[in-house]
């Protein structure tokens, strides 16, 4: 059916993507922050995609920038899977005191707006890129927490955990033994959705002029472009591929969420009653 | 609504506020510098040692650090959130002033796209695995994944810049210095950014409507229904519907933060003069005060939402009481 072509195609944008992203030093024909000719050239053989205003060489930055895209949007997820799981087995499998602390401490944290404190933070912080990526997973880790916590709770009264329990196993061991290879699956749908929202938070960040100004993100080349008059002067080589790089990864990595999503929810499943 | 039900989300909503200032509190005191370098970024070199004296004495910056975090608390509580260093007025007086645009795009956007986003859902999952339903699904997903910063652009450079139908950005025309300001220039400046805010929203709402509604078709009550020979509309209206439309209101909360973000980037496009390009140009001077002033608003417009969601959720659903456990 055309739901696999649409699954295989995502995952080969994304393995596409990371290819392009490790071998940006050997595809791209310039260095990104190299002076390599008339600035505010058009397209030719010698820029595919012309020169900006600082007369550095579009593609060269374009390929470079994947890096930056990938690191923010991977880092970002890894982090709020890593914390999200674990506080969420903690939480739901001992419940009662521990996990009420838990989520009364959440239900405090999700009232506060994730993307203005972001930018306060990165804006006066100016932290790199690493730092970012890590600043979001933290700030996005509470929705992970919720989701993972939920699903623990079925399995803590499972019959099997029971029957482990009453074999004598700690509670570390039944975690990381039973109950995590069971919410796997959940976590894996969360790091895709996770990297793809942080890919689009990071390059938005760098939209806004607040990010890492010593690495090239598409964030900051479409901001660059769009305040130096590319849309008024029509320079559609300079504003419009980076924008659509972003895009492409963001639907490669949203139509993948969502077949894994439908997955493993059953109920989900298109069915006919 | 029962009384301890009350009393946890009025403490939810104070510790958030709470939590918003502390912050800011600290964040002040981390940041590298003196109040009086941010304050005075230029001259403060010169400024000879009995006025930072005078400065910090008047900023209460010379008391013990725990009777600075009260006091800076207690203001906050006051509505005293400070000077802001570009515009020079008390922090929530800009605020107030941008808030009042920022709404003027944001109800009707968030409106339109509730209603559009329950309707199309619930449409979408009524007739699942349709050819509908499959087209509808897949061009939400795909409008879901673009940016909200890319789709305001493109839409920017299609509408106002190439078929030239809507201005390119601001809120009124010049001509309004002399005429004042007209409501139709301001409605006809306002429906891109509204069309953008929409498209970014409704995606959300249809999604989740339509699980939401692939989860109640399933149910045991629509196939009694549907066994008693009801029509199939009487059946979608009646029963699927109501049903299907109450996981929404508890997601209105993540909507709201959700919308906060995207008017950010909506109004420093389209150059629409309300808290998101205030954000913006208060992130571009590095205005502070003014930040965090956009922070706490920030947090009590979620706040409204949630108090919000509380007393729609009655409304919804008579049956429950919000927060009765028994």
């Amino acid at each position: 059916m055309a739901k696999r072509t649409v699954l295989a195609a995502s995952i080969g944008i994304i393995l596409a993507y990371c290819a392009v992203a490790l071998l940006a030093p050997v595809i791209a024909p310039y260095d990104p922050h190299a002076i390599t000719g008339a600035p505010l050239c058009p397209p030719d053989p010698e820029h595919l995609l012309g020169t900006n205003d600082l007369a550095q060489d579009i593609f060269s930055r374009l390929i470079w920038g994947t890096r930056a895209t990938l690191l923010l949007g991977f880092i970002g997820a890894a982090v709020t899977v890593v914390i999200g799981t674990a506080v969420g087995i903690v939480s739901g499998y001992y419940g009662g005191m521990v996990d009420e602390a838990v989520m009364r401490l959440i239900d405090v944290a999700m009232t506060i707006p994730i993307f203005p404190l972001l930018l306060i933070l990165t804006t006066f912080f100016r932290p790199g890129i690493y730092i970012t990526a890590v600043l979001m997973g933290l700030l996005g880790s509470f929705q992970g927490v919720r989701v993972i916590r939920s699903q623990v709770l079925s399995l803590a009264v499972a019959d099997f955990v029971t029957g482990t329990k009453a074999l004598g196993a700690g509670d570390g061991y039944i975690m990381a033994r039973h109950i995590l290879p069971n919410v796997l699956p959940l976590a894996g749908v969360k790091f895709v959705i996770s990297a793809q929202h942080f890919m689009l938070i990071g390059i938005g960040l760098g939209f806004l002029g607040i990010g890492d100004p010593s690495v090239v993100d598409w964030g900051q080349m479409i901001n660059r472009a769009s305040q130096n008059g590319a849309m008024i002067l029509g320079l559609w080589w300079w504003l419009i591929p980076p924008g659509l790089a972003v895009t492409l990864i963001s639907l490669a990595l949203a139509w993948l969420g969502y077949a894994c999503e439908d997955e493993i929810n059953p109920r989900l499943r298109l069915m006919r009653v | 609504m029962n009384g301890v039900y009350i009393i946890k989300r009025l403490f939810t909503s104070v510790a958030a506020f709470c939590i918003s200032v502390t912050i800011m509190f600290i964040l002040l005191r981390l940041m590298p510098g003196d109040y009086i370098t941010m304050y005075l970024e230029t001259i403060y070199r010169y400024a000879p040692p009995d006025v930072v004296e005078a400065f910090n004495h008047v900023y209460g910056l010379d008391r013990p650090i725990l009777e600075q975090y009260v006091l800076y608390l207690l203001d906050a509580f006051r509505g005293n959130w400070g000077y802001s260093l570009i515009y020079k007025v008390p922090v929530l007086t800009v605020i107030g002033e941008k808030l009042v645009w920022t709404m003027v795009i944001l109800v009707p956007a968030t409106a339109l796209a509730t209603l559009a986003g329950i309707g199309i859902g619930a449409y979408s999952g009524w007739k699942r695995g349709s050819k509908t339903d499959i087209a509808l699904l897949n061009g939400m997903i795909f409008i879901r994944a673009i940016p909200s910063y890319w789709l305001a652009l493109m839409i920017l450079i299609i509408f106002a810049y190439y078929l030239n139908l809507f201005p390119l950005g601001g809120y009124v025309d010049t001509g309004a210095l002399i005429t004042g300001i007209d409501p139709l220039d301001v409605a006809n400046h306002a429906v891109l950014p509204i069309l953008t805010l929409f498209l970014f929203s409704v995606t959300g709402t249809y999604y989740l409507m339509r699980s939401s509604m692939l989860m109640t078709a399933g149910e045991d009550y629509i196939v009694t229904a549907r066994a008693k020979g009801l029509d199939e509309l009487t059946i979608l209206r009646k029963h699927a519907l109501k049903n299907a439309m109450l996981p929404m209101v508890t997601m209105i909360t993540l909507e709201c933060a959700g919308m906060i973000t995207g008017s950010i980037f909506v109004e420093t496009i389209f150059s629409w003069p309300g808290l998101g390009m205030l954000t913006y140009k208060a992130l571009a001077v590095r205005d502070l005060p003014l930040l965090q002033g956009i922070l706490l608003v920030d947090t009590l417009l979620v706040i409204a939402a949630n108090i919000a969601a509380d007393l729609i959720y009655p409304l919804v659903d008579p049956r429950v009481q919000v927060g009765d456990n028994g």
